[in-house]
């Protein structure tokens, strides 16, 4: 995009688009995301294995961190969400999940790398597929496919009249609608973090160069700014991550709990 | 003089209900944890999870303004 | 990747909705990769971890209760002895005390034997002394009173047995005036 920017020379200002996030592909259809995918669990991978090569009943530091990661995904999420025995077989999703969705959105954050893997859509719909089919699979296996979308489509205590209308609803919103929004909400906070802050540094930039004595002030504020954003767009990096698993596990559980 | 797509002006305006929303949530969420600080924990996810569902509208806005761009 | 950038460039701003189907099937690779690797490896010794480290604490409780039931015992122990120790020092002490009253009252009866024995020796040997005295004192008493006699008389007598029954009337007369006055000197 900076070539654009450049093309546009001292005219007009181009803001960053929808485009910014798309790269062309470098060699043989491979792009940029692609490469990043694989670093990731390339990352993942050596940290877990750093991790536990020696595991230990007192924790070393990299064991610590890895440890603390996955108590969070299993004590803090995986807990509030599926209920007793059913966390065991769900917890490796929930560990790859967060821990996969955490590590892509991170590196809008790295230098060099500047770029969230998930505000390319493809990734997370990918993703929300994947959760979808599990939770569907889940809840059906467990109260068989009518009961599972009985369960799932009238919630106990809703007055017999009203069920035409609550029952089509909760079906949009309980199995239609959730894998959409699971998705767009990774994508959307991922792709609107990556143009604000594109917005900051090139408008700063722009300012700068070519915004005369006014551009001379606004525009170093700017670049300081975005380096605050920067920074709270790692937050809400992290917080997405956390929903994200959040959301999967609740609709996990959501789907295997018990009719009340 | 002024460009641009009608269908943010719609984002724009699907982005006022959940706005208000996750206000009131952590609104909420902040009264919860001053009045029982041991609570916290609890409140939080209780609070995260109803950010992501008053957020959901907001990117249904998103969306749509894309779709129709 | 001329031909992309020609649609990009064409399309201007591509609708960012639209997945780029290949990064899709990479990104669901790379997930079931790191699903596979998470399910087989990292959960499992980190649940093998978690089983190990509650167990540990758990035998560790039990541990320190065995230890506490063990501590309680032996005070049990250790004060049952020391009442029993107590009770075996008072009894030592009654019977020692006992065994020492004895022991003086033994002694005291034994004193006593001794000095009654030696008491009754010495009056025995005074009596003995006595009488052999008193045996001589008469013979000696006889013979100067038959001397005195025989000088004053200025005959000697020749009759012995005569003599000695005269003598001994005289004593016998002597000694029966002279009794009361002997009782009340040895008293």
């Amino acid at each position: 995009m900076s070539t654009r920017v450049l093309a546009a020379g001292g005219g007009e200002f181009q803001p960053p688009g929808t485009n910014s996030v798309i790269y062309p592909p470098f060699v043989a259809g491979i792009t940029k995301p692609m490469v990043l995918l694989v670093l990731s669990i390339i990352i993942i991978g050596v940290f877990f294995w750093l991790a536990l090569r020696k595991p230990s009943l007192v924790p070393g530091k990299t064991q610590f961190a890895a440890e603390s990661t996955y108590d969070f995904v299993r004590n803090t999420i995986g807990r509030d969400m599926i209920s007793g025995k059913d966390l065991r077989p769900y917890l490796p999703l929930l560990v790859t999940v967060f821990t996969f969705v955490l590590v892509n959105n991170v590196y809008g954050f790295v230098p060099f790398l500047q770029l969230p893997t998930m505000s390319n859509p493809g990734i997370p719909y990918g993703i929300a597929l994947v959760v979808w089919l599990v939770y569907n699979a889940a809840g059906m296996s467990r109260h068989g496919a009518f009961g599972y979308l009985k369960h799932q489509t009238s919630p106990p205590g809703v007055p017999v009249g009203i069920k035409p209308l609550v029952i089509p609803l909760e079906f949009l919103s309980n199995i239609l609608v959730r894998p959409l929004t699971l998705s767009l909400r990774l994508f959307a906070n991922m792709f609107a973090g990556h143009l604000v802050l594109l917005v900051f540094i090139m408008g700063g930039e722009y300012l700068l160069l070519h915004g005369g004595v006014l551009g001379m002030v606004a525009g170093p504020v700017a670049l300081v700014l975005s380096i605050v954003l920067m920074f709270f767009e790692l937050l809400i990096q992290f917080l997405q991550a956390y929903i994200f698993t959040m959301l999967t596990a609740n609709y996990i559980g959501g789907a295997l709990e018990e009719e009340h | 003089m002024l460009e641009g797509n009608i269908a943010i002006l719609g984002y724009g305006l699907s982005a006022i209900g959940p706005g208000i929303g996750i206000g009131l949530i952590f609104a909420a969420y902040i009264n919860g944890t001053a009045r029982q600080p041991e609570a916290r924990s609890v409140l939080q996810g209780i609070a995260i999870l109803g950010f992501a569902l008053a957020e959901a509208l907001a990117i249904f806005g998103l969306v749509l303004a894309f779709v129709f761009m | 990747m001329n031909e992309s950038t020609a649609v990009l460039a064409q399309a201007g701003q591509p609708n960012p909705l639209m997945p780029h189907l290949p990064e899709t099937i990479v990104g669901l690779i790379s997930f079931a990769i790191l699903y596979f690797v998470v399910h087989k490896y990292v959960v499992p010794r980190f649940e093998k971890i978690y089983k190990e480290r509650s167990e540990r604490i758990e035998g560790g409780i039990a541990r320190a209760e065995e230890a506490q039931a063990e501590a309680q015992r032996t005070l049990e122990q250790y004060k049952s002895q020391l009442a029993e120790a107590r009770a075996e020092a008072a009894r030592i002490r009654d019977d020692a005390r006992a065994e020492g009253q004895q022991i003086v009252e033994e002694m005291r009866t034994q004193a006593q034997a001794e000095s009654d024995r030696i008491i009754s020796q010495g009056q025995a040997q005074l009596a003995a002394q006595r009488s052999q005295i008193i045996a001589e004192l008469r013979s000696d008493l006889g013979r100067q009173a038959v001397d005195l006699a025989g000088r004053v008389v200025g005959e000697s007598l020749e009759d012995e047995a005569r003599r000695r029954g005269t003598v001994d009337r005289f004593l016998d007369e002597l000694e029966a005036t002279s009794a009361p006055a002997a009782e009340s000197t040895k008293s």
